[in-house]
């Protein structure tokens, strides 16, 4: 019987042939309900951070730097490309493309950063609509927020309103190490 | 059966029984007073319970407390007993359930390490869990322990390894080997080429989720990283969860949803089988195996990435349905690919089937008995290749699984050989499945909104049948829109502790086909075990001898 099972096996690698794609130089492009990078649309996003509540990644931050700007940071490098962030935004402000090449060497190309000019009126998390019958993810961190975006931490502290001290602490903010 | 079993709890432990406590159809709670819970268990086990796995949370914020369940599946009956009890955190001892039940040596060790719980009579109460230079006395699941502590490390502490039996040497394998696929420490104890007895330390890529997600996160995101538990069968865990949340909070999802979770479950499942089929013949060293099993997986692959936007982590269940709805187009798509699937993967059966060179590697191979098999609690396709008749999927059907026809394979060879005959079986099911679940599924919603909070502190347990074998969740809801307590058992936490009898007397050469042969996972399992066959006289290895034996190892041709 041994011979007979070669024999199959023979014909079972000749029918297919060689499957394997000459990637790079031959494209493999992604199909088009493919999820890869979000890319943001900053005339669309109204800074609710709703995104950055919901991204299980922990990698959208959000940092009031005074009454009224706020920087949104998106930091590729830790993104698991879920699309939660494109879900929960009330502005359709994200988009997932099609984009998974994103080896870089330089952490802030694949990073986005948004600067919004913000009206007081609509920091307060009531514009985040989407949701508000859902109360499994009604938004936990409301008011001003204080992320510290060089070292990519977000800092699960809000206050109602702008706390200079609060920034300045978070500043400082240092990850445990040994 | 549920009024027999607790006239013979009133019997036997009188006021010991301080509640049972129905929660749903299928799951029973039984508070016990602490002193009684060995004999608790014994009365389960009696009434025809498997034990599936331990749960320690930490209670000290409300009453002072440490709880631990054992939980026990009736596979019989579709029942879920959990025996619960609690012991105060100052004093947080409680007899053992190990002599009894070996498979839940682990499920203690476990909360012995995260919850400084003590169990009287232990057989081996070793760490399993943290890391060797973790500072005693720090238990990092209670809750005043911060999910980001990083305690200093310390240098030359090591795990003392078990006493190597009589006349055999000491054959270190990993914690980096090219036969496993993740980080694990194996020390195989062999006398010439046979294995006599092994030791195994693992649980090195302890990530802490359990914790994270106890502490940081919401409801909602705990699915997404829940299915980065495994790389493998992530919707599995996802799909888990989001049940276990379900049933603690009284949700209804869409009939749609389920029939979705169903299908993505059952290709996970056919893309699983494909990848071990080709892991293991690559592990016995025929290539062409892997390379084939391999190609047709692969259409698998690209199917999902249209399917759900990813190849893997799939990203689909959420609590409450799933994400991404199945068209008509779509479901076309996967009608075509599964069929090619079928007809590729029957064209390797055939000739692989009566090759007799993977014959001489896999027959008779990693043998154990079925009452060995029963006696520690295998699951999955390892336990159905040994002649035990367990599939969560028809024991306790969840989803749209009780809709759906299909046979569970089983074989009594109980060697390697019939796991591989199991898996590629239910690999033909799996496409069963699918097919059934695109001809019945209903038009409707896929997700429901949450209108109501989900209520504090309540208890469930749900099982998915994952391609390994059942994978259990345990949730006890909390007030913060996340957990209080999750627990996660991966099937190979249990199918991992008999490893150590399956090689047994068998040849050095064929450890790694024996390990591959219960599709191990380390990541999910991350925990620890020492299994002592035989006793032997004392010998423990200093770290310089380990150090001298992998070198010596390396050089060997
Ligand atoms: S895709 Fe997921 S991980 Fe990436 S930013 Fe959005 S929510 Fe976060
Ligand atoms: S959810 Fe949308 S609108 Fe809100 S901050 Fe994010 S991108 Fe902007």
């Amino acid at each position: 019987m041994w011979i007979t099972s070669k024999i199959k096996q023979i014909l079972m690698v000749m029918k297919p042939g060689i499957v394997t794609l000459d990637y790079p130089r031959q494209p493999a492009p992604a199909p088009t309900t493919f999820r890869g990078q979000p890319v943001w649309d900053h005339h669309k996003c109204l800074g609710c951070g709703g995104c950055a509540n919901h991204c299980p990644a922990r990698c959208i931050l959000t940092r009031d730097v005074c009454q009224e700007l706020r920087v949104m940071l998106y930091d590729g490098s830790r993104c698991t490309y879920c699309g939660r962030c494109a879900d929960v935004c009330p502005e359709d402000a994200i988009t997932m493309s099609n984009n998974f090449q994103t080896a870089c060497d330089d952490k802030n190309d694949i990073t986005t950063r948004l600067e919004l000019f913000m009206l007081t009126c609509q920091r307060c998390g009531r514009c985040y609509e989407m949701e508000k019958t859902n109360v499994i993810d009604r938004m936990e961190l409301r008011g001003f927020r204080y992320d510290n975006l060089e070292r990519r931490a977000l800092i699960r502290r809000t206050t109602d309103t702008f706390s200079p001290e609060t920034l300045a602490a978070t500043e400082q903010y240092q990850r445990p190490s040994r | 059966m549920r009024k027999e079993l607790e006239a013979q709890f009133a019997v036997q432990l009188h006021d010991a029984v301080v509640c049972v406590e129905k929660t749903d159809q299928r799951t029973i709670f039984i508070d016990v007073k602490r002193e009684a819970i060995r004999r608790a268990a014994r009365i389960v086990t009696d009434a025809g319970g498997r034990y599936m796995c331990g749960v320690g949370y930490d209670n000290i914020a409300r009453d002072g407390t440490l709880g631990m369940v054992h939980t026990f599946s009736m596979d019989q009956n579709d029942y879920f007993i959990c025996i619960r009890t609690k012991v105060s955190a100052i004093d947080p001892v409680m007899e053992s359930i190990t002599p009894d039940l070996p498979s839940a040596g682990w499920s203690e060790r476990e909360f012995m390490d995260m919850l400084g719980m003590q169990f009287t009579n232990h057989p081996k109460p070793k760490r399993l869990v943290l890391a060797d230079d973790w500072p005693a006395g720090i238990y990092p699941l209670r809750k005043e322990v911060p999910y980001d502590l990083v305690p200093p490390g310390a240098e030359d502490v090591a795990y003392q390894l078990d006493e190597a039996p009589p006349g055999t040497r000491v054959v270190p394998i990993g914690p980096f080997h090219p036969s496993l696929h993740e980080p694990e420490h194996f020390a195989v104890y062999v006398d010439g080429e046979t294995i006599k007895g092994c030791d195994y330390r693992g649980f090195m890529t302890h990530r802490g989720i359990e914790k994270l997600c106890q502490t940081q996160v919401s409801y909602n995101e705990v699915p997404f990283i829940a299915e980065r538990i495994c790389g493998i069968c992530g919707s599995v865990h996802a799909t888990a969860f989001s049940q276990a949340v379900e049933s603690a909070g009284g949700i209804k999802i869409p009939r749609r949803a389920e029939y979705i979770r169903t299908l993505m479950l059952e290709i996970e499942r056919i893309h699983s089988h494909l990848l071990w089929l080709g892991v293991a013949g690559h592990l016995i060293g025929f290539d062409t195996v892997f390379m084939q099993a391999w190609r047709v997986r692969e259409q698998l692959m690209w199917l999902c990435e249209r399917l759900t936007g990813n190849r893997k982590t799939y990203g689909m269940v959420l609590i409450g349905g799933v994400r991404r709805d199945i068209t008509s187009a779509i479901a076309d798509d996967i009608r075509a690919v599964v069929k090619k699937i079928e007809e590729e993967l029957r064209v390797i059966h055939r000739a692989i089937e009566k090759d007799s060179s993977i014959h001489k590697r896999t027959k008779g191979v990693g043998t154990i008995t079925k009452e060995e098999a029963i006696a520690w609690g295998l699951i999955g396709p390892v336990a159905r290749a040994r002649g035990v008749d367990v599939d969560a999927r028809r024991d306790h059907p969840y989803a749209a699984y009780n809709d759906m026809k299909f046979d569970v394979p089983v074989l009594t060879d109980c060697d390697v050989w019939s796991t591989l005959v199991v898996r590629v079986l239910e690999t033909y099911e799996a496409i069963r499945i699918i097919h059934q679940v695109l001809d019945k599924m209903p038009s409707g919603e896929i997700f429901v909104e949450l209108k109501d909070k989900i209520p504090a502190l309540r208890h469930a347990i749900t099982t998915v049948e994952a391609p390994r074998g059942e994978s259990t969740h345990y949730v006890i809801t909390g007030e913060d829109n996340r957990p209080d307590r999750w627990r996660v058992r991966a099937p190979t936490y249990t199918n991992l502790q008999a490893v150590p009898l399956m090689l047994l007397n068998e040849q050095f050469g064929d450890f790694p086909i024996i390990m591959g042969s219960i599709d191990p996972c380390f990541s999910c399992t991350d925990r620890v075990a020492v299994i002592d066959l035989q006793s032997g006289k004392a010998r423990s290895m200093t770290r310089r001898e380990l150090e001298f034996l992998s070198r010596e190892q390396l050089h060997r041709p």
